[in-house]
């Protein structure tokens, strides 16, 4: 009796070392697979990259829920007006070319005479003025980048192959944020229906105009899009791209390391090591359009006293931060124009070397000193407290506890209050409720940082520190409105200046985004791997 | 054969309260492993109340030394992801882990006496609506409702030791149920009742005592159950958040190093395994020292 | 029988109504909301268009009593973050969950059963000894800590098991791939029943060994003792199909945690998206399904006991 029974179990085990074992078989017999794919396809053509995301993607770029996850294969199915350039000046795509008019009111694009939907139907410049007036500009909607477009009034269609943007007042950023998530879409089927609920393309089989189409789509799993052959640009050369749904971090290294994903940016720096030491595995290190900064809310007095703000930015170890969370892949901030704007970044303003001292002299001088040897500042009696506020995400709260210490170091009774990310946006962004917080902006390629700083949003949008400065107000519309790029550079040169100075944002760093890659993958631009996709047509795998 | 060796010890009144008790300790001496469990989780709590008022570092401050160091006179345990001493967040998440432990067990005890010893000694509709309560609590997989919970409530120590005993009070109810309805039956608590005692005095004087070691046993399950617990929620972000270290969330964080520090992972990890196996080799064993067939073995 | 169930389904309907006001008014009540209205970089226009196009500018109650009307229906609504129907997402992802819990309990049943009465015959032996501590271990350890370890060990270090997802499914499908998938999350979720399935198999064993016949056939030679031991062992075994009533909402708490390390797309990986996206109609929806499989579960159980257990038959 007891003998069966131990037999059963061994049959058990051994059944499950079977089943493990043939697991790994079937990684080899793939790999040799897809092998023999690339040498019976066209020449140097063929393979397919596999690509994680977090989460099930909605394929309308415009979609209010279209995240991230969205974003990485909207970019690949559809097209924009334009697309971030090798070097981020906006370049084309749709639109051949485009021309601004003296007044800087009205700006003309020619689009492509020889572009055509994947369902087959040609694309027009009614698509284009379908997607602006029906759905970017229709305020009920409430559209995902949106906000950007705040000055277009419409659009016009000019011919069959060209359409004017018809602005309220002067937009210069307007190419560059055409290339920013603002893909078009098709006319002829979202004419007449719900944009957000017409599921059938949101969620099953979107029609776009891209290098690669949606083959299949399982919920939870994955989305794999094959080579569209009527493509206007160069046909791609990979067959296949596969969007794994992997909600997991530690599923991205492991699956790195093992051959199952081809290329992403790494969310968690932490891994970085373990991965470069790897072999067939590239990391490098790309500039993005993203600063992180630390905040307090100016509409509270003690916060208004600019000598506070260069306190707190002198009291941080902003280079050990960035060598312990984000393993080197960053550089110190101190204005908001990143160095992946080449064209209009400057390091030519006030420095804020790690200086504890500095710090505490410039609370004295503030009003700020540790009169009853507490170990905390005080002023009228009263200690420096703040609750730092953070939203649980990423690196932040990693982030944040470092700043805390730093803060506790010069005298600043700092405490920590995390919640997750949707109560932090209501507390944070929309009550504006908080005392101090961290997090970061991500921007479209252009300078153009009103949204951020200018005094019009310090009541309510995006200039959650609620800064006020006729001077900066001043630079930033200056700089909205001029398309010379000398005269730009000059006025932005003077912008980031006086933000060094004033700190509307105490500016932690420039994140450099981690990319890693298998080897065998080649034809991939030196950009960020978001802006890479632009360019999927031109990947190929290597032999 | 169960109810006769019980009655034998009730019918001398005031005496069956100490001297089970006595009982339940001796008995729990010949269970070995038990009564080192017992000893060693003595041993732990005095180290996690005790050591961090020794030890020079505090669990929050940067040392200086550097992030993921490797271990040192120091810092025995190296330190963390942030340059922390792990030595000091290894004891000041023990003193909260099993704080929160302690007190979701307390708050579910109370609870769940509440419910039990109600719905055993009314009976009647109080019973069957208690009762109804309970097992719809039974019924549903509580995990879905602390993650919601938590994830829109917010995850202050006082949410997360409230969800936890929330969801764990539904056992005890059920002991302390069966139990009063043994004990209301006999003659000391029905002669309280004849002399016009009230229910709360009766409850409180004759029926709770009696049932203390039941209680007791299902405290300790219930420890170590709220760890293991909050060591779950905080995989999923939702326990006792940063700078406060947990056993929980120092594992939760350790995960980004599992290539690079798997140190981190190891220790608060084996630290939950053996308090919480230390519990349930306790909880375990009181049961069987009060299990009446015990004596016959 | 037929009373039986009549009174289980009113139970089940205030059981139902109790759960869905609870979780209504947590989640909506609470500070934040929905994904969309959140998103960082949104103008206050855009987040009060999608505000008005959700209906959240209604009152609670007035929701709550449209979501009532809809739900009975058998309409649980569209998913806020991604304007599907819910009742269409929730179909997506059940059957990953009862395919997960049911390999589970099959496992746990069989391993259980074995290891128990392996346990009962070798009583106070090593064998019994090795079982028992093993089984509290198995209840002791952090389950999440657990699958990462495995995870260290068979995808990492030794590469014999994926780490995550389902397998390949549909025209894809091949066993080995399906089994290679399922095994570690099974061996996770199953360390949340298989120590009391063990355990109670243990301790009915003993009572059945410890019977006067079973004694006397010992004694008297192994053939009779066989035929008898087999014949009790049956009757031994019968309320492990109620204590598996019993450990369903166990199981499925548990899917939670180990969909969630072995990114397993059924339930419990929706309801972390749900709640972190603020998803009020899938929240809801999941929460009803769930209630509803544990019912409709745990009836089942009652009802094959009842058929399968003499002295309960009359229970009804």
């Amino acid at each position: 009796m007891i003998k069966k029974w131990w037999l059963l179990l061994t049959v058990t085990f051994i059944a499950l070392f079977l089943a493990a074992c043939s697991y790994g078989g079937d990684e080899e017999a793939d790999g040799a697979e897809s092998g023999s794919d690339s040498s019976s396809g066209e020449a140097a053509t063929g393979g397919s990259v596999s690509i994680p995301i977090v989460a099930d993607p909605t394929f309308n770029p415009w979609h209010p829920n279209a995240y991230a996850e969205s974003n990485v294969i909207n970019r690949v199915i559809f097209d924009g007006l334009t697309k971030p350039g090798k070097d981020l000046i906006p370049s084309p795509d749709l639109a051949e070319s485009w021309e601004t008019s003296e007044d800087g009111l009205t700006w003309t694009f020619n689009l492509r005479d020889d572009v055509t939907w994947h369902d087959g139907e040609a694309f027009t410049a009614d698509d284009v003025a379908f997607t602006f007036n029906e759905i970017t500009l229709n305020e009920e909607l409430g559209a995902n980048s949106a906000s950007y477009f705040g000055q277009v009034e419409n659009v016009e269609v000019v011919d069959e192959h060209t359409v004017q943007f018809n602005l309220s007042s002067p937009v210069a950023a307007l190419p560059a944020y055409l290339s920013f998530n603002t893909e078009i879409i098709p006319e002829h089927i979202f004419q007449g229906e719900d944009p957000w609920n017409l599921t059938s393309f949101n969620k099953e089989n979107p029609v776009g105009t891209g290098p690669f189409k949606v083959k299949s789509y399982t919920s939870g799993q994955s989305v794999v899009l094959e080579r569209y052959d009527d493509y206007f640009g160069d046909t791609a050369k990979l067959d296949e791209v596969e969007y794994k749904i992997l909600p997991d971090a530690n599923t991205h290294v492991a699956q790195l390391l093992s051959g199952e994903l081809s290329i992403f940016a790494l969310d968690d720096t932490s891994a970085v090591e373990r991965i470069e030491s790897a072999e067939g595995v590239d990391v490098n290190g790309r500039d993005t359009n993203r600063f992180f900064w630390l905040i307090v809310n100016q509409q509270q007095e003690r916060f208004q006293d600019v000598k506070v703000r260069q306190a707190m930015e002198y009291a941080l170890d902003r280079q050990n931060i960035i060598d312990t969370v984000l393993q080197g892949y960053g550089t110190i901030a101190n204005a908001g124009i990143t160095p992946a704007l080449s064209e209009y970044y400057t390091d030519d303003v006030k420095q804020y070397e790690f200086d504890p001292e500095q710090a505490k002299t410039l609370l004295a001088e503030a009003g700020w000193e540790d009169t009853d040897g507490d170990g905390f500042v005080d002023k009228d009696g009263e200690n420096f407290e703040i609750v730092f506020d953070i939203g649980i995400q990423g690196d932040l709260e990693a982030i944040a506890q470092l700043v805390q210490q730093y803060l506790i170091d010069v005298g600043i009774d700092v405490q920590l209050n995390t919640m997750d990310w949707n109560t932090m946006i209501d507390k944070v962004v929309i009550q504006r409720d908080y005392a101090m917080t961290l997090n970061w902006w991500r921007y479209p390629p252009d300078p153009d940082l009103k949204a951020y700083m200018h005094s019009d949003f310090a009541d309510q949008g995006n200039n959650i520190p609620a800064y006020r400065s006729e001077e900066m107000d001043r630079l930033l519309d200056a700089g909205a409105e001029t398309s010379d790029v000398e005269e730009r550079k000059e006025i932005y040169d003077e912008a980031q200046k006086l933000m060094a100075e004033e700190l509307p944002y105490m500016f932690l760093w420039y994140p450099q985004e981690v990319q890693v890659k298998r080897s065998n993958i080649s034809g991939v631009p030196e950009l960020a791997f978001g802006d890479t996709l632009h360019y999927i047509q031109e990947w190929y795998m290597e032999n | 054969m169960l109810g006769a060796s019980v009655k034998e010890e009730v019918n001398q009144t005031e005496e069956p309260r100490r001297r089970r008790r006595f009982v339940l300790l001796s008995r729990l001496k010949q269970n070995k492993v038990a009564y080192i469990s017992l000893w060693f989780l003595v041993l732990v709590h005095a180290v996690v109340f005790i050591g961090p008022l020794l030890w020079p570092y505090s669990p929050e401050e940067l040392t200086g030394t550097g992030a993921l160091a490797n271990w040192s006179l120091q810092h025995p345990f190296g330190t963390d992801d942030l340059g922390r001493d792990v030595f000091a967040r290894m004891l000041h998440g023990g003193r909260v882990t099993l704080l929160v432990g302690l007190c979701a067990m307390l708050f579910s005890l109370i609870i769940g006496t509440i419910i039990g010893a109600c719905a055993g000694f009314f009976g009647k509709v109080v019973e069957s609506v208690l009762m109804r309560i309970t097992e719809a609590m039974m019924a549903i997989p509580n995990f879905f409702f602390v993650l919601v919970a938590l994830t829109v409530l917010g995850t202050t120590p006082f949410m997360v030791v409230l969800v936890i005993a929330l969801t764990g009070w539904v056992e005890i109810a059920r002991v302390v149920y069966g139990e009063t309805l043994r004990w209301k039956e006999y003659e000391f608590v029905e002669a309280a009742n004849a002399a016009g005692a009230t229910a709360k005095r009766i409850l409180m004087k004759y029926v709770i005592p009696q049932i203390l070691p039941s209680i007791i046993v299902s405290g300790t399950l219930a420890i170590a159950w709220a760890i293991l617990t909050e060591s779950a929620i905080s995989y999923l972000g939702l326990g006792i958040q940063p700078p406060t270290p947990t056993w929980g969330n120092m594992l939760q964080n350790s995960q980004q190093y599992i290539w690079t520090a798997p140190i981190l992972g190891v220790l608060p990890g084996v630290a939950i395994t053996i308090v919480v196996l230390a519990y349930n080799f306790l909880g375990d064993g009181l049961r069987d020292a009060l299990d009446p067939r015990f004596a016959k073995k | 029988m037929f009373r039986f169930i009549l009174n289980r389904f009113g139970q089940s309907i205030i059981l139902m109504f109790i759960v869905t006001v609870i979780t209504f008014f947590l989640i909506n009540l609470a500070p934040g909301g929905p994904t969309g209205v959140m998103r960082m970089d949104a103008s206050p226009e855009e987040r009060q268009a999608i505000v008005e196009r959700l209906g959240l500018d209604e009152p609670v109650l007035v929701r709550y009593v449209q979501w009532v009307g809809n739900a009975v229906q058998g309409d649980l609504g569209t998913s806020f973050n991604s304007s599907e129907a819910v009742v269409d997402r929730i179909a997506d992802r059940l059957p990953y969950t009862i395919e997960l819990t049911v390999f589970t309990i099959i496992f746990s049943v069989i391993a259980g059963i074995i290891l128990g009465v392996i346990s009962a015959l070798k009583r106070g032996k090593a064998a019994d000894h090795v079982i028992n501590f093993s089984s509290v271990i198995g209840l002791s350890v952090p389950s999440f800590w657990l699958g990462l370890m495995l995870i260290l060990l068979f995808s990492v270090e030794l590469g014999w098991l994926p780490s995550s997802g389902v397998g390949p499914r549909g025209a894809d499908f091949d066993f080995a791939g399906w089994a290679s998938h399922l095994a570690m999350p099974v061996l996770i979720l199953s360390t949340t029943v298989l120590p009391n399935i063990v355990r109670f198999t243990r301790s009915s064993m003993l009572e059945v060994l410890s019977q006067n016949y079973i004694r006397t056939a010992r004694s008297k030679g192994a053939k009779e003792f066989i035929v008898l031991y087999v014949h009790s062992l049956r009757n031994a075994l019968i309320p492990i199909i109620s204590i598996i009533g019993v450990l369903i909402p166990r199981l499925l708490s548990g899917a939670v945690i180990t969909e969630a390390i072995f990114g397993w797309t059924g339930i419990g990986t929706l309801i972390i998206e749900a709640a972190n996206g603020r998803d009020y109609p899938l929240i809801m929806g999941i929460t009803v399904v769930i209630t509803l499989v544990v019912i409709v579960s745990n009836l089942l159980v009652d009802i094959i006991y009842s058929q399968v257990d003499p002295r309960v038959k009359n229970m009804a």
